[in-house]
């Protein structure tokens, strides 16, 4: 499925169509019938046909049509809304987030908190940074207000642990420097619009 | 404020601004009248505290009959004006000059301290610009750290607000513009001084480009919730917001169109007493203490309601109330009362600003009291007002805006009164008595015992022909001085027969109040309970007593200020621990808060009765305070009686002056780790050569008691030999000093280590 059928969030317009499933046995008889049709009919070993195909596709041919997690993950959609990442910036490797304190004042649960400081190159930095992920509830609002795609909601669903401070500071949600390689643009909420192209003003500069 | 001279000045008028009819006095802007009848006109540039600035051309309005825009905020009314403040013209100007504010203005409010409360981002959105439409060459503009504030050009939209709080508000006239079309700045003139004045010139910038050096950066402005209080440092008492997150207090703010701060309030909020929890074995002792205590002695560092506590133990247990500055005060205005008849002075400090003369008696008052220094500032800067400054040392901080400096020999204080006072009173009709007085003054031994002249005092006289309004401002010198309730009785003399605006600096920040509510004692007896002073038992705020009291910022109460007005204070930090109220209550002293008594302090003293939650904080649209309540003036009996001007021993050779640096009042101030001052004994070249000390060498001397270990520098622009002392370090022993600020002491150099 593509981005742009993910934005799609106009599904009035949607065209649905319905099955025609018959109509269901009404009297006594017609549900007695229609049991021994079935039983005689011999759709029983169709499907125990179908599941040995399958069976034998997958030891012999490995075309395997099951997931065997948690060794494998399906791949979700970039509207799913995990633990929060914290994304560099891709070719000085410096933190994306300014500090600007949108994400902290929009949090609807009160769960960001953040200090920053006047640093030694006299610029805005982010000294502390954490997500309370007992009062989170992954609403997207922060990665969708903040304006340098610094905060993004990864792919990380599986948040069962003993402690969920475990995922809360900023190193944590950081990208690793040694992966920075690794790191994906977000396309969830807040990233760049398919026409952000189209919609991008030209900086008055006279020079 | 302005003050407009006019002979038409005062006449009714009425006008109609936008349909709507305005009755107002003559000599007021049209700007003023607007505002006085809720009407906007948008400003940039406007400060209410200083004369209009007319940079930013905003407040433009028409006048029917009148060609073209007119300034709102220069042009005074005049009767039957017919006013437009709002048309499509005048949205359109006032858009391109929001225009041209935005060019090349960095799109950086994600980072901006000013972001959330800055007028430009304001004002772009209320004129919907969406975008820069105009641009110039952008140039390399890098960040200026001044010290206490940080200046970013790139950002500065030059209002000159700034620049105008700098010369006409704190005086320290240490900024300036730096005229240059698209280059222009501000630039300080004064930036090794590092003045902490200039945080009052950062608090009216309407962008982000002046800023507090330590608040820069740390949060946003609308993460911080403001709590309404009283600045305790002085007693100015000024309104002031304690800007807290988190139970942190991150800054300073007032309502900076129509007060000010000077440095310590709005750098000295970190001090305090953190992490106290209920000790209740301490507490059991200190309530025994209490209890057996002959004697309690503090700091007039407390709230009202704390001395009222403390004046009903004393009624309780019969222990005296021993607090040095404030029965200095006390005594000196109880003699100054007799001869006035009133119980309080007249004087308060915008008076001071309306003067046109001024004499300051008996304080180093850029020092002790920044806030009369202001207001005497502004005077100078608006009314051209002739100062003269009396003290035994010069200060070169005032050289700017004194215009006679009469050095008096220290110790002199009861002559200089009394030549002064003969000065003013002279062609004014006395009652026989103190005619009398003044003709039996022995001028010529008095004036050489004080070494002024006859000749200055005449030219004092001169100086104040053809001016208006008059202000004499008293220091704590004369509280203290040994013929203090003689010294008290001669000044009042000023207040009663001539039309002086007199003020007597309280000597700290709660003295008046102190001074008021409690019964005080000369003398104090061993065993003794000390609050926030050393004694046999202390109970301190300042973390190293025997228990643990909250700082005046962790707890409610109220104060009354230089203005004879009680105004309240507020929680801004968390207390854990016990508080004066909980000892009173274990001694059945009962109220369940400590604000329960605010109602309930001395009618008899002017206080009336209010409520703590009654009272009011804030001020009008149009900068009347609606901060508590001033006291009522009260009657009181008087007795003319007086004595002979008594010869002291003179204060020749090495004397030293306890006098703490601008910044710091007290060991609250001390605490305080943004307020960056180093205690040193500080002399002239004239002073080391008198002590045989050189610049660098360590000192040890006695005064009063208490033992000073110094650093002795040398500083070039002060001259004689009294070297100024700072007490504010000096912990629990520093209500101690409160004594007469001179002292000739034995200074011993303390042998360098050799390393």
């Amino acid at each position: 499925m593509s981005l742009e059928q993910f934005k799609n969030r106009n599904v009035g317009v949607q065209s649905y169509k319905t099955l025609d499933v018959g109509t269901p046995p009404k009297t006594g008889m017609e549900k007695f019938t229609q049991v021994v049709k079935r039983s005689v009919k011999g759709e029983l070993f169709v499907g125990l046909g179908v599941v040995m195909k399958r069976m034998l596709e997958a030891l012999f041919k490995n075309d395997m049509h099951t997931v065997k997690y948690p060794f494998e993950k399906m791949p979700i959609s970039p509207r799913y809304r995990a633990i929060h990442e914290m994304l560099r910036l891709l070719e000085s490797g410096n933190y994306r987030c300014i500090g600007c304190g949108l994400c902290e004042k929009i949090c609807i649960s009160n769960c960001i908190s953040m200090e920053t400081r006047y640093d030694e190159n006299q610029r805005k930095e982010v000294s502390e940074y954490t997500i309370n992920f007992g009062r989170c509830i992954f609403c997207g609002y922060c990665a969708e207000v903040c304006p340098e795609l610094a905060i993004v909601h990864g792919q990380r669903y599986e948040t069962a642990s003993e402690q969920r401070a475990g995922f809360s500071l900023f190193e944590d949600m950081l990208t690793p420097i040694d992966q920075l390689n690794l790191q994906q643009e977000f396309d969830g909420f807040g990233a760049v619009s398919p026409n952000a192209d189209d919609n991008i003003k030209q900086t008055p500069l006279a020079y | 404020m302005c003050t407009h001279n006019s002979i038409n000045s005062g006449k009714e008028i009425t006008l109609t601004i936008d349909g709507k009819v305005c009755k107002s006095t003559f000599g007021k802007t049209i700007l003023e009248i607007a505002r006085e009848n809720d009407i906007y006109i948008p400003t940039m540039c406007y400060l209410t505290k200083v004369k209009s600035i007319a940079s930013c051309r905003m407040c433009i309005v028409n006048v029917d009959g009148v060609d073209g825009a007119i300034l709102s905020c220069q042009e005074r009314a005049t009767d039957g004006a017919v006013v437009t403040t709002n048309s499509e013209d005048l949205y359109a100007e006032r858009q391109s000059i929001m225009k041209l504010y935005n060019v090349n203005h960095p799109l950086e409010c994600g980072v901006c301290d000013k972001s959330g409360e800055c007028e430009l981002q304001n004002k772009t959105m209320e004129f919907g610009l969406a975008e820069q439409p105009f641009t110039a060459r952008d140039q390399s503009r890098p960040v200026e750290n001044w010290g206490y504030v940080s200046y970013d050009p790139a950002l500065c939209i030059m209002c000159e607000k700034c620049v105008r709080v700098s010369t006409e508000i704190t005086g320290d006239e240490a900024l300036q513009l730096q005229f240059g079309g698209y280059s222009s700045k501000i630039v300080n003139t004064q930036i090794d001084k590092n003045y902490s004045t200039l945080g009052e010139a950062a608090s009216v910038c309407p962008v982000g480009a002046l800023v507090d050096t330590n608040f820069k950066y740390t949060t946003n402005a609308w993460e911080l919730s403001k709590i309404p209080s009283a600045c305790h440092h002085c007693s100015a008492g000024c309104q002031m917001n304690y800007e807290v997150k988190n139970d942190t207090i991150y800054r300073i703010t007032n309502n900076f169109e129509f007060t000010s701060l000077c440095g310590a309030g709005r750098y000295g909020f970190d001090y305090a007493n953190k992490g106290v929890t209920k000790d209740s074995e301490a507490f059991n002792r200190a309530v025994e203490a209490m209890k057996s205590a002959k004697s309690i002695i503090f700091s007039s560092q407390i709230s009202n309601e704390e001395a009222y506590i403390l004046q009903k133990i004393k009624e309780l247990t019969g222990a005296k109330l021993i607090s040095n500055e404030a029965r200095a005060y006390q005594k000196f205005m109880q003699a100054y009362s007799s001869v006035t008849g009133k119980h309080l002075y007249n004087g308060n400090l915008k008076a001071i600003s309306n003067s046109t003369a001024i004499i300051v008696l008996g304080s180093r008052v850029n020092d002790d009291a920044p806030m009369v220094k202001y207001h005497i500032n502004m005077a100078s800067k608006w009314n051209r007002a002739r100062v003269a400054y009396m003290h035994p040392i010069e200060d070169v901080e005032m050289k700017n805006l004194v215009t006679q400096f009469m050095k008096y020999e220290a110790g002199s204080e009861e002559g200089v009164s009394a030549l002064l006072v003969d000065t003013l009173l002279k062609d004014i009709d006395v009652p026989k008595d103190v005619r009398a007085f003044l003709d039996d003054l022995d001028i010529g031994n008095l004036s050489a015992g004080s070494n002024i002249g006859e000749e200055e005092f005449e030219l004092l006289k001169k100086s104040m022909i053809k001016k208006r309004d008059f202000s004499l401002v008293i220091g704590a010198d004369l509280y203290t001085h040994p013929r203090a309730t003689q010294i008290a009785k001669i000044i009042a003399l000023v207040e009663k027969y001539t039309n002086f605006n007199v003020v007597c600096i309280p000597p700290s920040s709660n003295a008046m109040g102190v001074s008021l509510i409690c019964d005080l004692d000369d003398e104090a007896d061993e065993y003794s309970v000390g609050y926030n002073a050393k004694a046999n038992f202390t109970l301190s705020a300042l973390g190293d007593g025997d228990l643990d009291m909250p700082a005046l910022n962790q707890q409610e109460g109220t104060m009354v200020t230089i203005d004879k007005r009680l105004v309240p204070m507020n929680v801004a930090q968390p207390y854990g621990g016990y508080i004066l109220n909980d000892i009173a209550n274990a001694m059945g002293i009962g109220a369940r808060y400590t604000i329960d008594y605010t109602k309930s302090l001395p009618l008899e003293k002017g206080f009336r009765g209010v409520e703590f939650d009654a009272l009011d904080d804030y001020f009008t649209a149009t900068g009347d305070e609606k901060r508590g309540y001033l006291l009522e003036l009260h009657e009181t009996p008087t007795e003319d009686n007086f004595e002979e001007i008594e010869e002291l021993d003179g204060f020749d050779g090495a004397v030293i002056y306890n006098c703490n640096p601008k910044d710091q009042f007290s060991p609250f101030t001390n605490l305080c780790s943004t307020i960056k001052d180093e205690s040193k004994l500080v002399g002239s070249s004239q002073f080391a050569i008198v002590t045989k000390l050189q610049d660098g060498d360590s000192v040890s001397f006695t005064v009063n008691g208490i033992e000073f270990k110094r650093l002795f520098r040398i500083e070039p622009s002060m001259k004689g030999t009294i070297a100024i002392n700072p007490i504010y370090d000096m912990g629990l022993s520093t209500p101690l000093v409160s004594y007469y600020r001179f002292n000739k002491v034995q200074i011993i150099k303390e042998e360098k280590k050799e390393d």
